[in-house]
């Protein structure tokens, strides 16, 4: 009995070291420790499918793992949960996913850099097209009307000739 | 000649391949030559160039067609020595897909543009028969240079009529999700009649620009030639979102994929066209720029199909990459390059006949809304396009999706919602301050029902809220105007009922039309805000008999059931719908697996109600351990989108009915159009 | 002439037809993984079979070809012989490994006992290893040089000639 606990304790170190090694990518490695709190909850299930909604699915085209029914996209709403909970924000975790899937996999484009376009040229066109707008208003109500008998349809013309007569 | 050794099926079958090529060299040939005499005879404004150019349109169309009924004939033989019949062919598919498998693959789908476009040209020189002569030889040259380039993409790149010298015995069969619906059959003949549509109004501009003006009466074909395939794109693309909900399986019935893009793309500009054609028709300016956004509208068509078919965009309806998308290219350069010449050059031509009274008009609320259609239209293109230019410039791939084009367009559309309310409201013309008031006060209260109604089914979001509040004002200004003719009637004493059919139907058709497009719209834009931030969705295990619940439904799981069909194993799920203790309906999603496919393609079950639907979807499915992952999704007022927009097209079909009366005020009758004649 | 017409029209075509002609005969599918250069990130996962924990830092000193694959995925099934016989006759010179995802450990050992078993194949948890090489389905296959840095990734299955072109790479 006393040789079989030493040999449990060993069987037992050797168990926890065997299983304490085991250790996939973590996203600790790539975006550091979490910098907000934890979610749980309702909650948790309304920021998954929010972030969700920004990845999109590597295999599918051009839907967001929010609404991909592949393998993959199921692991990837794993990996948002999971970080999730543990306290992550939404910056490290699509940080995360950017770091290993490139720009590609963010569907909202970062304001950053060429991407920045994107989101200004719009803005510059409706201000623009604001005051094109304006000037043309202007425009259109200083012309003065043009006589009226300038008319190239024959119909009308003979029409009001006929009724003025 | 010896018929008994044609007789036999093997050697007559080449012959049908042979006959297709023929047919369509022929088209090539005539829209080439009818093109060139076209515009000489408008050049020199000879109307014996005119009719030849006249026959020339009816003989492209009639070999269109030829062509076009050579093919299905084909496929309805399964005569498999014809190349497209041999793509997408199949003795194991029901008749009904093999009718529409020609309009399944990219080379049958350019013959079937091939083919509305000549309906559309034949149609377009039969109605113009005896009008216009001043501008219609330059129209038709226009229409059949487009002819010739689809001619010479089917002749060519694109042709279906190739021969196989080894016909198989069987063939795959279209693409698998396109025998999984219906809607298989309409949406894309509508999508066509619309996209190829705009070719007709963009000859009726060119002309225009050609001649150098453009009067009022040739107003009226230009606006009827872009309401007509108007009305079949806007039924199209809700036909398109419609399908997409009914058989993807995610839910949703839009995702900004670049081919949805490309055929809202010219919707955008034709809508905000029509706009601007009214205030064309009413103070006699903005020609240029009416002229411009017809052309714009036909330019995107071109540009549309590039998008869809040149294989360089990420979409799940993309056709196979080939080799068209360099000369669907090379066109789009050319009839930019020229309509870009011909506008600069002659726009200015196109005088002004009047001018605007105020910015507080209904006039200028036209502007501003022909300011958002076409910013949005910018946007979405520009984000589209945005992944291309930046690897273009920094070799990285980078991705615009959903989240992009939802926050640009929905302030958009708030905004648009927001003047088709005070819009109409305003009258025409300078409106002084009591007037303004009038007009623009009452519907407060239509604004303060919808949004409270809103806020009171749990309506939290501040941009549904807006748009229910602007729609609520919308829909108050919509139903008034309806019924102001009316009500201006009754008061010189006409009885209700007659008083509605001469206002709305006899009289005021095009304006009681319009109203009924706005009607709709306004129940579009509502639902499609309520459905997209209202809705909930939950995803269960379940095992035979065990249940899950969504928003006071409950769903219980029976069991699994295989069915062994012609073209595919389907393992369906069978559930019950129960609400309140009360069993509804049965709900039967499926996994289908095809022959030809390597993974099976879900099929979700839809329950429909007047508040909202109950989709069932499967995630996965394990017929032998009777469990299946499910995910079930509730979405409000969804239903309303299809059926308002089909209400929107029954308004565009009022809209475009003639009116026609003839005054006979002196021995010649002259014919005048009785609505440019109602005061609205 | 209205120049304002002519000049932006003409730049909005040159802009528009010169991004699309660009765009053309490039693969809007192949994306270019950001891992490319930089070192491979570690990991420790279990071995099917033997059960052992090996951890891909050990692998340094040889490139090494990490191949992600699963038993459903018809395309795999082509590619493992490639990969079996090339790891049988390059085993000295370079370390294969397989990373399995989204699978059941049976099937795996089914499956390998079936058609060769040549090279650890290590079984993933929840699709984390996967995520962290920004795989999106299988088979992909990454080639690591001697010192752990990813040197190239190809999408799909590899014929033995592509196989060897890669690996051609990661030598160098």
């Amino acid at each position: 009995m006393r040789k079989l606990i030493p040999i449990l304790l060993f069987a037992l170190a050797i168990a926890m070291a065997a299983s304490a090694q085991l250790k996939a990518p973590d996203a600790e490695q790539f975006v550091g420790p979490p910098e907000g709190l934890p979610v749980t909850g309702d909650q948790l299930d309304q920021r998954e499918h929010e972030i969700a909604s920004m990845l999109r699915c590597p295999v599918c085209q051009g839907l967001s793992i929010a609404d991909s029914p592949a393998e993959m996209a199921i692991n990837m709403k794993g990996q948002v949960r999971e970080l999730l909970s543990r306290g992550y924000t939404q910056e490290q975790i699509l940080s995360y996913f950017e770091h290993s899937y490139g720009q590609f996999v963010l569907l909202k484009p970062k304001f950053r850099g060429v991407n920045s376009l994107v989101w200004t040229l719009p803005i510059l066109a409706l201000i623009a097209g604001a005051l094109l707008v304006i000037v043309k208003l202007n425009k259109l109500q200083d012309d003065v009307a043009p006589p009226a008998a300038k008319d190239e349809d024959e119909y009308i013309a003979r029409v009001r000739d006929l009724v003025n007569k | 000649m010896q018929l008994g050794n044609l007789a036999t099926p093997a050697t007559w079958q080449p012959m049908t391949a042979s006959l297709g090529r023929i047919l369509i060299l022929a088209s090539l040939l005539v829209s080439t030559v009818g093109a060139i005499l076209a515009y000489a005879a408008g050049a020199k404004k000879s109307l014996d160039g005119l009719k030849w150019a006249r026959r020339f349109a009816f003989a492209f169309a009639g070999c269109m067609a030829l062509a076009t009924f050579v093919m299905e004939y084909a496929l309805l033989t399964h005569d498999f020595t014809v190349s497209y019949v041999a793509q997408v062919g199949s003795r194991s598919v029901p008749t009904w897909v093999t009718i529409v498998s020609l309009w399944s693959s990219l080379e049958g789908s350019i013959l079937f543009w091939g083919f509305v476009l000549g309906i559309y040209i034949a149609g377009a020189t039969w109605l113009t028969r005896n009008e216009h002569v001043e501008y219609m030889a330059y129209a038709i040259g226009t229409w059949l240079v487009c002819g010739t380039f689809f001619g010479f993409l089917i002749a060519g790149p694109a042709s279906p009529f190739g021969t196989v010298a080894q016909p198989p015995a069987d063939g795959p069969g279209p693409n698998p999700l396109l025998q999984n619906h219906l809607l298989m059959i309409i949406h894309p003949p509508f999508l066509y009649l619309g996209y190829v549509g705009m070719t007709i109004p963009f000859g009726f501009a060119t002309a225009a620009l050609l001649r150098g003006r453009l009067g009022l009466t040739f107003l009226k074909p230009l606006r009827n030639a872009l309401l007509l395939p108007w009305i079949f794109l806007t039924i199209a693309i809700m036909l398109g979102g419609w399908w997409a909900y009914e058989v993807l399986g995610w839910g949703g019935y839009w995702a900004w994929d670049p081919v949805e893009n490309a055929s809202l793309l010219p919707w955008l500009t034709a809508t905000a066209a029509l706009h601007s054609a009214i205030v064309m028709e009413r103070r006699g300016v903005l020609k240029g720029w009416t002229v411009t956004l017809v052309q714009a509208s036909f330019l995107l068509t071109i540009l549309g199909t590039f998008m869809t078919r040149s294989g360089v965009f990420n979409s799940v309806h993309s056709f196979t990459q080939s080799s068209i998308g360099p000369t669907i290219l090379v066109f789009l350069a050319f009839i930019l390059v020229a309509s870009i010449v011909l506008l600069a050059m002659r726009i200015d031509s196109l005088e002004a006949e009047g001018r605007i009274d105020g910015a507080l008009s209904r006039e200028a609320m036209f502007l501003f809304n022909n300011l958002i259609f076409v910013l949005i239209t910018f946007t979405v293109l520009i984000g589209t396009c945005f992944p291309l230019i930046v690897e273009a410039i920094k070799g990285k791939q980078m991705s615009v999706g959903r989240p992009y084009f939802d926050s640009m367009v929905v302030p958009a559309g708030a905004a648009l919602i927001f003047l088709l309310g005070i819009g109409p409201a305003l009258p025409w013309g300078r409106a002084n301050k009591q007037q303004a008031i009038r007009s623009l006060v009452p519907p407060l209260i239509g604004a303060v029902i919808v949004a409270a109604i809103g806020f009171a089914v749990g309506a939290r979001n501040g941009w549904t809220l807006a748009t229910l509040a602007f729609g609520g004002y919308a829909a108050w200004v919509t139903l008034a105007e309806m019924w102001r003719p009316v009500a201006q009637r009754m008061k010189n004493g006409e009885s209700i009922l007659n008083a509605t059919s001469q206002a709305q139907w006899k009289r005021g058709r095009r304006r009681f039309g319009s109203y009924v497009i706005h009607a709709g719209a306004v129940i579009v834009i509502i639902s499609i805000a309520v459905s997209s931030t209202m809705r909930t969705s939950h995803e269960a295990t379940l095992h035979k008999g065990e249940t899950a619940t969504i928003k006071g439904y409950t769903l219980r799981f029976l069991g699994t059931d295989v069915r062994n069909e012609v073209n595919r194993v389907a393992t369906v799920a069978r559930f019950t719908l129960i609400k309140d203790g009360r069993e509804i309906t049965t709900l039967e999603p499926r996994m289908n697996q095809y022959t030809m496919m390597r993974e099976p393609i879900g099929t979700p079950a839809v329950h429909t109600t007047l508040g909202g639907d109950v989709y069932v979807s499967i995630m996965n499915i394990d017929a032998s351990s009777e469990t299946v992952g499910v995910l079930m999704i509730y979405t409000p007022m969804v239903g309303w989108i299809w059926y308002a927009v089909l209400l929107m097209g029954l308004g565009g079909v009022i809209a475009l009915i003639p009116v026609r009366r003839v005054y006979a005020v002196s021995p010649e009758p002259i014919v005048v159009d009785a609505e440019s004649a109602t005061a609205s | 002439m209205n120049r304002t017409v002519l000049i932006v029209g003409f730049i909005m075509t040159a802009a528009l037809v010169g991004v699309l002609y660009f765009a053309l005969g490039k693969d809007p599918q192949a994306i270019d993984s950001p891992l490319v250069g930089h070192a491979a990130p570690d990991f420790t996962l279990k071995a099917v079979g033997t059960g052992q924990s090996l951890n891909l830092a050990q692998y340094r000193g040889k490139p090494v070809v990490l191949n992600f694959w699963a038993t459903w995925c018809r395309p795999c099934w082509e590619e493992h012989p490639v990969l079996t016989e090339t790891s049988q006759a390059m085993g000295d010179r370079v370390q294969f490994v397989g990373v399995v995802f989204q699978d059941d450990e049976r099937k795996i050992t089914d499956f390998l006992q079936q058609r060769g078993w040549a090279y650890p194949t290590l079984v993933d948890d929840r699709g984390k290893t996967a995520i962290a090489y920004g795989v999106g389905g299988v088979p992909e296959t990454f080639f690591l040089n001697k010192n752990g840095t990813i040197v190239a990734k190809y999408t799909g299955p590899m014929s033995g000639d592509i196989l060897q072109e890669y690996i051609q790479k990661a030598m160098r």
